[in-house]
Order: structure tokens, then sequence, then C-alpha cells
């Protein structure tokens, strides 16, 4: 097979998958499940295949053509489309297998899997999509397959609830998303990818416009809301599409079009960026639902990584291969070892997307370590309620702490690396930035060794995490897979070379900066771990609540701020303004229109039931009436 | 001597009065008939005048059909009187108001 056909293979096999679910499995759960696991195991077997055989290509075909408009289908595989893609087929397939197990005893699990399936379908759309109409036509589905997911128990009205919180909520992005893509071709003549990167009109509202869609996707602020009560979706949808996958679509979008970006609109997504990443580190001290402080971290994470990629390109040196001096410099100079050259490049693209790799890495083994603690504690979420599970489950125990130490830093993990990697970016970049990230660094190693402490050490805090035992292996060997790139996933050394284009922009300290930025990472790590470590007890309540109750209760209040300016906005702005054109419709159009022209038939219509009366001699004189009538117009008097 | 022509008009216009006036204002149903049929014989008096007035038979064919329609008419109307007095014991077309009701 071509590497053109095998391409369409990975993006239709989920789609053959969920199409199969939807017409013929719907009562057979585990055939579902089977026929979706291996779904996921062909598309991360392909797309190892297709990245690591270093194919590289684009491909297009036209699928309607209106007028002069032309909506293409097309494949674009470059280095980071690659990369994206074993990330998406990896950590699917971990998360399949993982599912496999939790959503063992789930009655609708038909759906689940065949909802997995039209999830990996429209990802895999988004990564490959070679131009922007047909990148939102996956990205609206992803929003489709997410409301799908999280709602899956929808019996529970919250869950419900939040389904369509995050599907509205994204709508709000998307319109600006759409805007930006009618304006960029409006602007250019053209979305394709590769096409813009010849030649674009330089703006600064069309890149914005495109960010909108990533502060939905990717729940920046002030479109941050949606995630946290996402976390109502089975916990491995959580993992998936709400921490390793989905949210990072943002992300890679904006890699994507990183030939648009102008600096004017880079500042303000790196501000946007960074204010996010201090807001969710914030909100996740004062959680006390695992799921929940796992969803701010995330939140807090992609906005370490939007800020990433706001900080932009840098200036730097590079070694010329042989190749490129020989091109350089003039035929018959002796080349005298390799010369280093001066180069601008997209530092801030390297750093998101490395940031993005690992964090897809320990953010899924954390969610999923935490699904595994969810289940052995017969679904018992609050972390003051449990304690004392590191002895009961050792397995779920020692994957979590990889996890939780590659996200706060520890060195030799994989956060370590791409954390620093941005702080020097930012470092470099822009000091105020720094500043936050650093600070916001602390914050994220006080709340995960809170989380880790409160979770497994101690005694246990309840019946459920008393009687909790390990899960079997289907749950467990998908957390020893990601604790495995969660180690080694910082190693840019370990990646095959076939993702030259995207890891060559790593930005990495050197010289004096070198040692500011390994003391800064040490320094945060240790003042916050060591701060979570002193202040939280085993205790079934919040240490900072007892202690401090007005920095809780300020930092509850600061969380619960945007979902309280929204309903504000919906209860009394919106709300009213639709009762408004509500009675506006009632008095005008289905009163004055509708209604007033039935009146005014059913009047006519009494008016000619009087003239009915029965009587022959009453027809008579109408007749009568009728003729004379009939005369004076013939005889020209009427 | 040969009546001049606007004594038969005068003549069938009057005819047609009576019958007009008795349809209008009587109320039993074979009088009202019997005036439609006077309305009917007045205008074929017309008719006749007139075709002999301009030595043509066209009026003369009109009355040949009226007549024979009135003939057939006559016949229909009055059986569906007899029926209706079967029926309803009464011609007065002021109890006939079925229609409304």
């Amino acid at each position: 097979m071509s590497p053109v056909s095998l391409a369409f293979a990975v993006l239709l096999l989920p789609l053959a998958s969920a199409a199969i679910i939807a017409l013929f499995l719907r009562r057979a759960g585990g055939l579902a499940s089977a026929v979706s696991v291996l779904a996921a195991t062909g598309i991360a077997g392909l797309a190892l295949l297709l990245a690591l055989g270093n194919y590289r290509f684009e491909a297009s075909f036209e699928w309607l053509r209106l007028g002069d408009f032309v909506l293409s289908i097309g494949l674009k595989l470059d280095d980071l489309a690659a990369l994206m893609l074993c990330i998406v087929g990896v950590v699917g397939l971990c998360i399949h297998v993982f599912s496999l197990g939790y959503m063992h005893d789930d009655a609708a699990r038909a759906r689940y899997f065949g909802g997995l399936s039209i999830f990996m379908f429209s990802m895999l759309g988004i990564v490959l999509a070679d131009n922007l109409f047909m990148l939102f036509i996956f990205w609206e589905l992803v929003g489709f397959s997410s409301w799908l997911l999280i709602g899956h128990w929808h019996e529970r009205p919250s869950a419900s609830a939040a389904a369509k919180k995050a599907f509205i909520v994204n709508r709000v992005g998307d319109f600006g998303f759409l805007l930006g893509i009618i304006l960029c071709y409006w602007a250019n003549g053209t979305v394709n990818l590769t096409a813009l990167g010849g030649h674009h009109v330089f703006s600064t509202l069309i890149p914005l416009l495109l960010f909108c869609g990533a502060v939905g996707k990717s729940a920046q602020l002030p479109l941050q809301v949606w995630l946290p009560d996402a976390m109502e979706g089975p916990t491995p949808v959580s993992a998936l599409i709400h921490a390793a996958t989905m949210v990072a679509a943002g992300i890679y979008m904006l890699c994507r079009i990183n030939v648009l970006m102008v600096p004017e609109a880079l500042t303000i997504i790196m501000w946007v960026g960074t204010a996010t990443a201090l807001y969710a580190a914030l909100c996740a001290i004062v959680q006390s639902d695992i799921k929940k402080v796992l969803a701010y971290s995330t939140l807090s994470q992609l906005g370490y990584m939007v800020a990433a990629f706001g900080l932009g390109s840098l200036r730097g040196t590079h070694l010329l291969t042989i190749g490129e001096a020989a091109q350089l410099i003039p035929p018959g100079t002796p080349i005298i070892g390799l010369d280093i050259a001066p180069r601008v490049y997209a530092a801030g693209v390297g750093a998101a997307m490395f940031h993005l790799t690992t964090h897809a890495f320990f953010k899924a083994l954390l969610f999923l370590g935490s699904g595994s603690v969810i289940h052995a504690c017969h679904h018992e979420q609050n972390i003051f309620k449990m304690g004392g599970l590191a002895k009961k489950l050792p397995l779920t125990f020692w994957t979590f702490t990889i996890g939780v130490a590659a996200i706060i830093g520890l060195p030799f993990l994989a956060g370590f690396f791409s954390k620093d990697a941005i702080l020097y970016l930012a470092f470099a970049n822009n000091r105020a930035v720094f500043a936050v990230l650093a600070f916001t660094a602390i914050l994220t190693a006080l709340y995960m060794v809170r989380l880790w402490k409160l979770v497994f050490l101690g005694a246990p805090r309840s019946d459920a995490a008393g009687h909790a035992h390990e899960n079997n292996l289907v749950i467990t060997l998908p957390l020893v897979v990601l604790a495995a790139l969660a180690v080694l996933g910082g190693y840019t050394g370990i990646y095959p070379k076939v993702f030259t284009g995207v890891f060559e922009l790593i930005p990495e300290a050197h010289g004096s900066a070198h040692l500011v930025i390994l003391v800064t990472s040490l320094a945060v790590l240790l003042i916050g771990a060591g701060l979570a470590l002193v202040i939280y007890k085993p205790s079934s309540t919040d240490a900072i609540a007892e202690k401090s109750p007005v920095l809780f209760g300020a930092l509850a209040a600061l969380r619960n701020s945007f979902d309280a300016v929204y309903d504000y906005y919906v209860e009394k702005i919106q709300q009213r303004f639709a009762m408004l054109l509500s009675a506006l419709e009632r008095i005008l159009l289905a009163g004055l229109i509708v209604q007033g022209l039935a009146g005014l038939v059913g009047l006519f219509g009494l008016g000619a039931r009087a003239l009915h009366v029965g009587k022959i001699n009453a027809y008579v004189y109408w007749f009568f009436g009728g003729t004379v009538v009939l005369w004076l117009f013939v005889m020209g008097v009427l | 001597m040969i009546a001049p022509l606007h004594t038969y008009i005068v003549l069938s216009a009057l005819l047609f009065a009576i019958g007009f006036f008795g349809v209008l204002l009587r109320k039993n149903t074979l009088v009202i008939f019997m005036g439609l049929e006077l309305m009917l014989v007045a205008s074929t008096l017309a008719l006749a005048a007139f075709s002999r007035y301009n030595g043509t038979i066209d009026g003369d064919v009109f009355v040949f059909f009226i007549l024979t329609v009135a003939a057939a008419e006559v016949a229909v109307g009055l059986a569906i009187i007899v029926a209706l007095f079967r029926r309803r014991q009464t011609i007065e077309v002021d109890e006939l108001d079925a229609l409304k009701n």
C-alpha cells in the first residue's frame, strides 16, 4: 500500500469501527469493545509505521465544488503531524485497553466504545487535515464526540448538564474560529496550510480569530469553565479527551498555523496562556475531587503550552551541516570544520509541542491512575475520604508517583525537560511571563503533592478506601506503559530522527541561562513540594480551609467567579433579552400576523354565515338584489 | 287588426311582474312554483312577439325549447313538492328551514 492509502486507512479504521458498532453491535457490549480496541491497535500500529517509516507527503482531492470555491479533503503528514499521530495512537491504545477493565460492568458499554472510535476518527482527522475547512469539520466532530462521552452517564443530570456546557462553550470559541477561517480564505484565497505557508497576507485579526478556536477547545481563559465540569464523564474519557489529546488539539492547531502568526497576536496568546496557567493552578489547590484537581492541573499545563507558543521565536545558532555549508559558502573555499550560523527558529512551536507530548504521557497516566483509584474505591472521588492506598494499590501507587514526579518536574523525568524548555524560552523572551510561570510551577508542585499525599499516605479515611484492592492487569498494564513513557518521554535523544522537524525547534538552555533555569526549576520544585508536605496532614478536612479560611474562601471564590459571571449573564441578560424577543414574537408575529389574519377570515365567515338564514324568500331577495346589481353593472351605472 | 308590438311587451312585463311578486311574497311552495311558471310564460310571450315582429323564427324556436324544458321541470318540481308534503306534512316555505339548522 502507498503511504497515502495507509494514512487514509488510519483515518477510516475508527470510522468503520464506529459504524459497525452503531449499526450492528449496540446490544453486544463485549463484541463492540473488542472491535473498538482492535481498531485502536490498528491505528497505533499504522501510525507508528507511517511516522517511523519517515513517510511524509501531502495528498488532496476535491470533495465539493461550489462555484469558484473548492472544498478539498486532503492529508498533510509532516513531522509535526507524525508526532501528534503517534501520541494520539499510542495514548489512545493505552486508554482503550484501560477502558476494557474500567467500563467492564457498564450497561451502555457498546455506546461508550462506539464513542471512543468516533472520537479517534475525529481526532485523527484534525491531525492529518491539510486545510482549515477540513480541520474545522473534524474540529466540530471532536466536539460532538466529547459531548457524547461526557454525557455517557446521561441519567445523572450533572453529567448531561456538563456535556451541554462543554458543547455550548466550545461553540462560542468555534464561532471565532470559523470567522477566522472565512477571513483567511477571503484574504488569501486559500486555506491550504502549505499554500498559506508559501505566501499570505499579514494580519493580526486572522490569527487571533483562529486562536478563539484554541481558546474554546484547549479551555483557555475565559472559556475554561467547561473542562472541570467535563470530569463528569468516565475517567478514561477524561484521560483521553480532556487531558491528553482533544484539549491539546488547540495547541496543535496553533502550531499548524504558525506561519500566520504576527508578533501582536503572539503577545496576546502568550498572556492568555500565562493567565490560564496561573488561574488554574490557584483553583486546583482547593479542589477535593481527585479528578477536578487533575482537570485544573490540565488547564494549567495547557496554559503553559499556549504561553510557550505565544513566546514565539528565538534567535539562536546551529551547526551547519556539510550540505548547507556547501550551499552557503562559495565553491572553492575550503571548509574548515563546521561553521556556526545564526538562525531564527520557531522555538515556541518546539517548546509547546514538546510539552504537549510529555504532558500527554504523564497526564494520561495520572488520569488513568486516578481511574484505577476510583475503580478500586467503588467510585469514591473525594480525596479526603481516601488515604492509605499506597499499600492497597502498590502498582497504581508507584505509577501515579512517577506521574506526579513527572508533572512537578523532578529532574530526569519527562516534565522536567519540557517545562525547562518553556521556562528557558520565557526567560529569554519575556521575564514577566517567566516569573508567573515559575510561580505557577510552585503551585503545581504544591497541589500535586497534596493530592498524592492525601490519596496514598496515612490511614484509610473511609470504608471504600479501607476495602480497596489492586485492579487487574487490563487496568494496570496501560499504567505501566504510560509510566515508562512519562519517564523516557523527556529525552529528545530517544525519539527517532523522523521527528527532527519538531524537535530541532525545542529551545535548550545554554551558557549562564542554563544555570538560572536549573536553579529556578529545582527551587520551585522544592518549595512547592515542601510546602505541600508540611501543610497537609492525612485528615478528612482541608488544612488550608482550617488554618486560613479567608485564603481558602478567596481561592474558592476565584474558582467560581467565571461561572458566576456567566450564570449572571445567561440568567439576567441573555434570558431577559430572550424573553423580550419572545414577547415581541408573540405580539407581532403570532399575535398580529398569524392570529390577526385568522381573525379577519373568521370575521368574514361570521358575516357570510349571517346571510345564510334558511328561508327561501330571503334567498330570493338576495337573488333579486344580485340581479339588480348585475344589471346596474352592465348598464354602466356602477 | 294586428296589435302593435308594445302591447305584447307590456302584457309580458305585467305577467312577469305578477309571477315575480308571487315568488317573492307568497309562502306556499305550490303558489311560488306557479309564479315561476308565470315568469317563464311571460318571457316566452315576449320571445314569440319579437319573432313575429322581426319576421324570423329564432324566437319561436326558443319558445319550443323553453316549453319542452318547462314541461319536464313542472313534472320534476311537482313531484318534489308532493314528496315534500308527504314527508313534512307542509309546503309552507317558512317551515321549510332545514338548510339553516
